[in-house]
């Protein structure tokens, strides 16, 4: 085996000749071109995970909710649930910056996967917790219909005029019902299009971390 | 940026530029990939270049961001031809080099390599390339002993390849 080895190294130095050669003005040329390395990416996406949730509540819809909370009583909770939600969101970031300025492509193979994976995971941490929050919201609006008066229940549903053969407590499981199983399917959702993208993008250096890793058990 | 910085990298990647093309040739199967592969590391060491001060060589501070950027930057595109003829061109063993058996060997001897994961062809490449042990431990991130070992087991897994 030695010899086919050092028969192969000997072949190996000589290929030089067989090689492309690019003149200096294709190496010119490359320099300004634009990265498409996975680092790139993740940072990329991320940013967008990071601005897609907080655009959710930029769409009219959404505001119309407030004014749900508002009229189900809720609305210094929503307020304080609000502030806690953003000062999480900016440590998210904070951290996420942090650690994405810390990749280096001068760092060992091991050490550089290591980094990269800790950036993803921060984001995935705050997927998780955006993901809860979301879930959270949708219960408390549950929770909320439950224990509201009937008559802005019924209002805020726009339900007075139109004739429904059940009684008010009957509509409000049936709204608390719905509110749960759209809340679930939506987190569920976005949950899986999410592990998609992060599965896609990290496969490849995943695969290649843990056999770094495995070699020094 | 600065003209003379800019320069001088150029000219140093155009005469070391054989690295970047046989950590290429290791880890892409057609042309395009390739060049690819070559572009994104190109990227990468001149964003870095700044910080080489010259302590190493330039050539050695090359593998280490060439590597990094095969085996953990780079994202293959979607789109593959796979065009046979490439990979004859950067493997082609000269026939009046060699007796025909050892040509028959080596060719064998490079498929069985490109059935290797990438880490196992990071460690094939830096051999071939002549590299002792502390360098390859420090390009990887591992121990020496354990490089040592793994080299072994690679070697191990090219014979298996070979001799089924």
């Amino acid at each position: 085996m030695m010899d086919e080895l050092e028969l192969l190294k000997k072949d190996w130095q000589k290929q030089g000749q067989k090689l492309p050669k690019l003149t200096y003005d294709e190496l010119h040329a490359m320099i300004w071109k634009r990265s498409s390395s996975i680092v790139k990416w993740i940072f990329i996406i991320s940013i967008l995970e990071f601005a897609l949730p907080q655009l959710l509540y930029l769409i009219p819809s959404a505001k119309e909710g407030m004014e749900v909370y508002e009229r189900l009583g809720m609305k210094y909770l929503i307020l304080a649930i609000t502030v806690l939600q953003y000062s999480v969101v900016f440590y998210f970031i904070y951290q996420f910056y942090r650690r994405y300025r810390e990749i280096s492509v001068l760092d060992n193979a091991k050490e550089l996967m290591h980094k990269i994976i800790r950036t993803r995971k921060t984001v995935k941490n705050y997927i998780i917790f955006a993901l809860s929050f979301f879930l959270l919201s949708f219960l408390i609006i549950a929770v909320g219909i439950l224990f509201s008066d009937g008559d802005s229940f019924l209002h805020v549903f726009k339900l007075e005029e139109k004739a429904v053969d059940m009684s008010t407590r009957q509509l409000k499981f049936v709204i608390s019902g719905v509110m749960i199983a759209m809340g679930v399917v939506c987190t569920a959702l976005l949950g899986l299009i999410y592990f998609l993208i992060y599965g896609l993008l990290l496969r490849k250096l995943g695969r290649n971390y843990s056999e770094l890793k495995r070699l020094e058990v | 940026m600065n003209k003379e910085l800019e320069h001088q990298f150029i000219t140093e990647l155009e005469n070391n530029q054989n690295i970047v093309h046989k950590v290429c040739s290791l880890y892409t199967h057609d042309r395009e990939s390739h060049n690819d592969l070559f572009q994104e590391i190109t990227i990468q060491l001149w964003k870095a270049y700044p910080k080489f001060r010259g302590e190493s060589k330039f050539s050695t501070w090359m593998y280490r961001v060439a590597l990094n950027t095969a085996i953990t930057l780079y994202r293959k595109s979607k789109k593959r031809v796979l065009t046979q003829d490439f990979d004859s061109v950067i493997f082609k063993i000269k026939a009046d080099e060699y007796d025909p058996e050892e040509e028959k060997q080596l060719t064998l001897m490079y498929d069985a390599i490109r059935q290797l994961g990438d880490i196992d062809k990071a460690l094939v490449f830096l051999y071939l390339e002549d590299k002792n042990y502390s360098e390859i431990s420090e390009t990887l991130g591992i121990s020496e002993v354990n490089a040592r070992v793994k080299m072994n087991r690679v070697k191990t897994k090219l014979r298996t390849i070979l001799n089924p």
